[in-house]
């Protein structure tokens, strides 16, 4: 009879717990979704994870942790205004209200992989013409961006695979816009603007 | 009195974020009911069919061809698109209609996904707007609810010459 209470008592005790992990794993949850989340810029190969042989695309992938939900960003296609061993914070409202403009650095999911994501800036929204030659190029050549698209380019043009070889983004694959880099402390702030200004018609 | 009242406000705001966010959670990761509008689905779903959409394959990249899927649309990231998947990444897909004499063929890119309607003749898909993106789907159709005399499990594509 002892037995059965103790028992009882422990799966009573069991099921509270799972359901606050479950309350506060949803609130927590819709806290990333809707307000932002903290976006770690580092070399992936330290924690022993394999990255995409392109070493040319900024790539992320995301390690949920119960409390902060930390993004590993990686690659050299956003330098200087990003580098290697970064935190920034990316936050998700100007995407829902659609506010996304312009010169925005923002991270999107991949179109060529759903499970990963890239960090790049906005160089023209819908209806923009944007420059699709190179800056050595002698011969420019421009196109007009999608309805509901947007033309992503990384900051470090020579070393970065962008909409520049694989053509606009959908907007929908956005998922936040980056407004503040955390880490390293002297560069605490605001990001930089692009360095490529020409290149935003 | 004043802080009575102020104390229950704060406890109803929380109740509601919580109940909120859990339920919201439930449809971002279990799944949802969808409306549907427009004729390119026919006879499969109709207008004002009210469909159950599932989540979970989507998050587990189990999407196979031959499923009807609810996308974000590419061309207006407030609407959804409802479409049958007829070729996964790698995949050989026929971009000419039925009636064409000379048939072309295309090959899905990596990470992305070739979408038809059902009703061949009155939907805009991927053979006007290309393949989309794997990310932009939401979610997979798995069940038709409303009307009840066509409730149960979804159709096969009317078109399966299409898949190849």
């Amino acid at each position: 009879m002892k037995t059965g209470r103790m028992f009882r008592g422990f799966f009573v005790k069991t099921i509270s717990f799972v359901g606050y992990t479950v309350q506060y794993g949803c609130i927590a949850h819709c806290a990333f979704e809707y307000i932002g989340e903290f976006v770690s810029v580092s070399f992936l190969e330290l924690f022993g994870q394999s990255i995409s042989t392109d070493s040319k695309r900024n790539t992320y992938k995301s390690l949920f942790l119960p409390t902060i939900n930390l993004q590993q960003c990686s690659g050299p296609s956003m330098e200087p205004t990003i580098t290697n061993h970064d935190v920034v914070f990316s936050e998700r409202v100007s995407r829902h209200l659609c506010r996304i403009q312009k010169g925005d650095i923002v991270i999107a999911k991949s179109p060529f992989d759903p499970k990963m994501n890239i960090c790049k800036r906005v160089i023209g929204l819908e209806g923009d013409k944007v420059c699709t030659s190179g800056p050595s190029d002698v011969f420019k050549t421009h196109t007009y961006v999608p309805r509901g698209h947007v033309w992503l380019e990384g900051d470090n043009l020579r070393n970065s695979t962008d909409s520049r070889s694989y053509g606009p983004v959908p907007y929908a694959l956005i998922r936040g816009r980056v407004c503040l880099k955390l880490w390293p402390p002297h560069n605490f702030g605001v990001l930089a603007e692009s360095p490529n200004d020409g290149r935003i018609l």
